[in-house]
């Protein structure tokens, strides 16, 4: 994509967003200032993440330790046009936080040296984010859209760190009608966030959803 | 392993608990690996993973403020990170961002104590104009913080190293399993050894592991990976040795060899490199399985 704001439609990226871009050469660089400059600005987002996930303040620690680092080394491999860094960085916490919360739970181990990949391996590169720089209260309304099963579910999931299983464990509810309520919930959240001027990022989808 | 390769349409159906990282261990292993095998689009995930960083905003999640140690900490760690960054660099050139080369056969024992340097503000033609005096200030509190906590450090650098490599090599794994004619190995630990991990025998006959918890090596001594064909009387064959650092993680691709299935892949640690039979314990073993039908 040639023209860089060509994926962007309804919004340009933010002054902070290009800032952030800029800060995060800077990282892959090996500046550690920079990297300073990253934590100081979303420290306080990340160690809320991933306080609300573990519930235990020292292991939110170290996830965001993790997360950071994690940042620091692999920095050359955030993909502009798959959203912001920002976006990038916090995805990198929760799932370093939900990893952290699963390993203290003895019931979801991972089973020995089992050929499981760490889940990190999955994010946050495999797909493309809704792209914009929404606002707080757009957010909230494109949560609003869901019902009070499915915003339970996805938050049971991305909060709590439960697999659909355990949710569907957990609120009695069948494992079928889980997963549904995940899937539509995080499909009207989309609707929502695309609606309020958030576009595809970059390329990717050729069948928008109508 | 698993059991039958996943289909596009079961793991579109797991799409949603994908993105949100709420599989089961095994459902998101299966995805995984169907994501990197299969050719047809994956739009489902995109669309529904592109939500997931906004529910990081959601309107009721409380601000809470990290303690100020964190920053030293993280900082401290990325100063040592850096210095060891700097080292391997010299020990071999490119592969800064990459992920780390397979560990070569007999490689020499890797850099203990990184010597703690800083770029020279020539070697660093995108730093910014001005370095604040903080900012040269962390990176001095930074190295002191190395050398008063190198211990420390070194521990907390080495798990975070251990999570990071082995996630490497653990998908490397994955890659290689997936080719047609690879078999899959799980190797256990053995004897008093926790080393533990998972292979891959390509159809080229080369073995692709990803190691943890192995001991560190220390002196001459070595890992070999020997490969042991089904039969009566079958003499292990060496096909690659290599050192361990305190991470205990290792990646290793080994020489090509004749492996047919049923052959058993170990690990010994040896008093040096050059065994051409096992001299010291073996610590981990699998056995390689073809992938059913």
């Amino acid at each position: 994509m040639s023209d860089p704001s060509g994926g962007y439609s309804g919004r340009t990226a933010s002054p902070s967003d290009d800032a952030d871009r800029a800060v995060l050469v800077l990282v892959a660089d090996g500046q550690l200032d920079a990297l300073q400059d990253l934590y100081d600005k979303y420290r306080t987002m990340a160690y809320s993440i991933a306080l609300r996930i573990t519930a235990d303040a020292s292991l939110a620690e170290d996830v965001v330790q993790d997360a950071f680092l994690g940042a620091w080394r692999n920095a050359a491999r955030y993909v502009e046009g798959r959203g912001s860094v920002k976006t990038w960085l916090l995805s990198i916490v929760h799932h370093r936080a939900v990893d952290a919360v699963r390993r203290r739970k003895p019931t979801t181990e991972l089973p020995e040296a089992e050929a499981v990949p760490p889940s990190n391996l999955t994010l946050p590169d495999i797909w493309s984010e809704v792209a914009g720089n929404l606002e707080r209260d757009e957010i909230a309304t494109a949560l609003a859209t869901l019902s009070d099963v499915q915003r339970e579910a996805i938050e049971l999931a991305y909060f709590g760190g439960l697999t659909q299983q355990e949710i569907a464990s957990r609120t009695g509810a069948p494992l079928g009608t889980v997963k549904s309520r995940i899937r539509l919930g995080l499909l009207s959240m989309r609707h929502a966030l695309v609606g309020a001027g958030g576009t595809l990022a970059a390329d990717g989808f050729g069948d928008e959803p109508s | 392993m698993t059991e039958q390769p996943m289909t596009h349409a079961q793991a579109i159906d797991l799409a949603a608990g994908y993105v949100l990282g709420a599989l089961e261990p095994a459902e998101e292993a299966a995805v995984h690996a169907h994501l990197r095998s299969c050719p047809e689009s994956h739009h489902e995930f995109e669309e529904l993973g592109g939500v997931v960083p906004y529910l990081a905003e959601i309107p009721d999640l409380e601000l809470v403020e990290p303690p100020a140690s964190l920053r030293d900490r993280i900082m401290a760690a990325a100063a040592a990170d850096l210095a060891e960054r700097k080292s391997s660099a010299t020990a071999e050139p490119a592969a800064t961002t990459e992920p780390p080369a397979p560990v070569e056969p007999t490689a020499p024992p890797g850099p203990d104590a990184a010597p703690l340097t800083f770029p020279s503000t020539a070697e660093r033609p995108a730093r910014r104009d001005q370095i604040s005096p903080f900012g040269w200030a962390m990176r001095i509190a930074a190295v002191v913080a190395i050398v008063a906590l190198a211990g420390w450090n070194l521990m907390l650098q080495g798990q975070l190293d251990r999570t990071q490599r082995y996630d490497r090599a653990v998908a490397d794994v994955i890659a290689a399993a997936g080719q047609p004619g690879s078999q899959s190995v799980i190797l256990k630990p053995n004897g008093e050894s926790t080393a533990r991990g998972i292979g891959a025998i390509r159809s080229d006959g080369t073995v692709v592991l990803a190691m943890r918890d192995l001991q560190a090596t220390s002196g001459t001594q070595v890992y070999e990976t020997w490969v042991i064909t089904p039969g009566e009387g079958v003499a292990p064959v060496p096909v690659g040795s290599f050192t361990v650092d305190v991470n205990g993680t290792a990646a290793i691709t080994t020489a090509p060899t004749t492996a047919p299935p049923g052959s058993v892949i170990a690990l010994s640690l040896e008093p040096g490199p050059g065994s051409t039979a096992p001299l010291g314990p073996i610590v981990s073993t699998g056995v390689g399985v073809a992938p059913a039908g």
